[in-house]
């Protein structure tokens, strides 16, 4: 054993030779080691949510930098690599992403691009923001500037989301969510873009809750345009549904006796409140004048053409007026059409008849009141009245065989002296009409069907 | 440490075996040896570096150097002991046979 000690003085000679070794091993191996302790630290942290991480090896240690989004997913990060086999120390240079208060998020869309804005809570709710974002808009070019932060609500992802497919209804937007509250501006794409919206925004979690929408939506149009050489009156745009849709192409058939509808209309939801009492007298405006055109935009209304006489400007105007709905407002841009030349009273009893084959002057039921479908008929008599200035004119009433005969031939007499009102009313001398009643005696057709009942209740004009 | 012996077991075998030849060596070698007090002193530093290594006072790939080092250091020790300790049973079988030739 004494002999062994001595020995070991003689073991110093070979530790040259093992420093040149310990110089090769240094010079070899150094720079894979730090690469494979890298990769494994680098694997070590895959189940980690950590934002801008950076590893830094030197020897066997490791410096971590990194943003963390709570304090145990620091922790667990710093563990899970001090746990890597190899690394001997491990300098922690991690920090929590700040918190935001209060949590703001946001998503704009302008004419090029929808801009993701705001904070998110992880970058995998960011990157599924953003998917969403692409996956519902499309082409639309995506901005992503949103930044990470600690403090979103719970559920914010699914408010997120929500919010984001509501950008595809809209042409400009602006959403934002602080915390729990939405805020909504921007325009419509479509008509029924904002009711659409604001359903889904039902769809919103649990503590969520619209603070504002003041989204608008693009004007509710509807047109009606008559032209006298086809003799067509074209509607289009919008009606709130089916029911109105008839309920208008019905009013229009009535009005315009001499034309033929077009209907080239459209259901669509957001119509402005009394669309359809406002659209009849609009209707009704437009069945007056000669050739012209009716535009609804939302609750303004504008009417424009050439009126059949002078005095009809001013009843088209303020018979629109008294008949639209609180907070409609009408613009009416009429003109008269220049007097269609004189005709002798052959003519005019022509003329006169050949209006009264088309369409029959209506009153409502058992009164004298003329229905207001008739104004246009009855706008067309006058001017035809108008062109035999000097031939007196015999208003003619006639009822069906319904009823008492005294009671019918009393009707026939009111009715045709309100028929000769409305022509005084227009501008024409009293003295050139003489109201008569001749009650059922003068049937021009049986009296036994409804057709033929409908046929005799009429007014005739004579000119003399 | 483990890792360290996984992954630089070539190293530390090549440091083994220098080891075991200058131990071989050491037993008929006639030169002069390290003083008691010499050892020492190396013993004593190899200790310090050793602490060092042991508090990770050393950082970055100068302490990764030291573990190496110390690692290397210790491989050779270790194969320095069978070489001397066999080449002691082969030169006094030799002595043995010469003194009964």
């Amino acid at each position: 054993m004494r002999r062994f000690f001595q020995w070991t003085h003689k073991w110093w000679p070979g530790l040259v030779p093992l420093a040149v070794l310990w110089v090769a091993a240094l010079w070899s191996t150094t720079a894979p080691l730090e690469r494979e302790l890298a990769a494994r630290a680098g694997q070590a942290l895959e189940g980690n949510v950590l934002d801008q991480t950076q590893l830094g090896v030197s020897g066997r240690d490791l410096t971590f930098a990194a943003a963390a989004f709570s304090r145990e997913g620091r922790q667990s990060a710093v563990a899970a690599i001090e746990a890597v086999p190899g690394i001997r120390l491990v300098v922690d240079e991690s920090r929590l992403v700040p918190e935001a208060r209060p949590f703001v998020w946001t998503v704009e869309r302008d004419v090029v691009r929808v801009t993701l804005g705001g904070n998110a809570p992880l970058p995998a709710i960011r990157a599924r923001l953003a998917e969403t974002a692409r996956a519902s808009l499309g082409e639309v070019e995506i901005a992503d500037h949103m930044r990470l932060a600690r403090g979103a609500p719970a559920r914010f992802d699914a408010a997120a989301s929500l919010l984001i497919e509501q950008v595809a209804k809209l042409k400009e937007a602006r959403i934002s969510l602080s915390d729990t509250a939405v805020k909504l501006s921007g325009m419509a794409r479509e008509l029924g873009g904002r009711e659409a919206i604001a359903a889904a925004l039902k769809g919103l979690p649990p503590g969520y809750s619209v603070a504002a929408n003041v989204i608008q939506a693009p004007p509710y149009v509807f047109q009606a345009n008559k032209d006298p050489v086809a003799d067509t009156v074209t509607l289009t745009g919008n009606v709130p549904d089916d029911t109105a849709k008839d309920h208008i192409i019905a009013a229009a058939g009535r009005k315009f006796f001499n034309e033929k509808v077009a209907d080239q209309l459209k259901t669509s939801i957001g119509a402005p409140a009394g669309f359809v009492a406002a659209a009849i007298p609009a209707l009704e405006a437009l069945s007056r004048v000669s050739t012209g055109s009716l535009v609804i935009s939302d609750r303004e209304i504008t009417v424009t053409g050439d009126a059949l006489y002078a005095a009809a400007v001013t009843d088209i105007r303020l018979n629109l007026l008294s008949h639209l709905p609180k907070d409609w407002r009408a613009k009416t841009e009429i003109t008269v059409r220049p007097a269609v030349g004189p005709v002798d009273a052959t003519v005019c009893q022509e003329l006169l008849m050949q209006l009264m084959g088309k369409a029959a002057i209506r009153f409502e039921s058992g009164d004298a009141t003329i229905d207001r479908d008739s104004a246009g008929l009855l706008d067309r008599v006058v001017e035809t009245a108008m062109r035999c200035p000097s031939a007196p004119i015999d208003v003619i009433g006639h009822t069906d065989a319904e009823g008492e005969e005294p009671a019918n031939q009393l009707l026939s007499e009111r009715r045709a002296q309100a028929v000769v009102d409305y022509l005084v009313k227009a501008g024409l001398p009293p003295e050139r009409f003489t109201a008569l009643g001749a009650g059922s005696l003068r049937p021009v057709a049986s009296n036994a069907t409804v057709e033929g009942r409908a046929q005799n209740r009429r007014i005739e004009f004579v000119v003399r | 440490m483990s890792f360290l012996l996984t992954y630089l077991w070539g190293w530390l075998a090549a440091a083994w075996f220098l080891g075991f030849a200058m131990g071989w060596i050491s037993v008929v070698s006639h030169g002069r040896g390290l003083s008691r007090a010499t050892l020492q002193q190396a013993l004593l530093l190899a200790v310090a570096l050793l602490a060092l290594a042991a508090v990770q006072a050393v950082p970055g790939r100068a302490g990764y150097g030291l573990d190496l080092a110390l690692l290397m250091l210790a491989a050779y020790v270790i194969g320095c002991v069978p070489g001397a300790w066999l080449r002691g049973k082969v030169v006094a079988r030799n002595l043995r046979r010469s003194a009964r030739a």
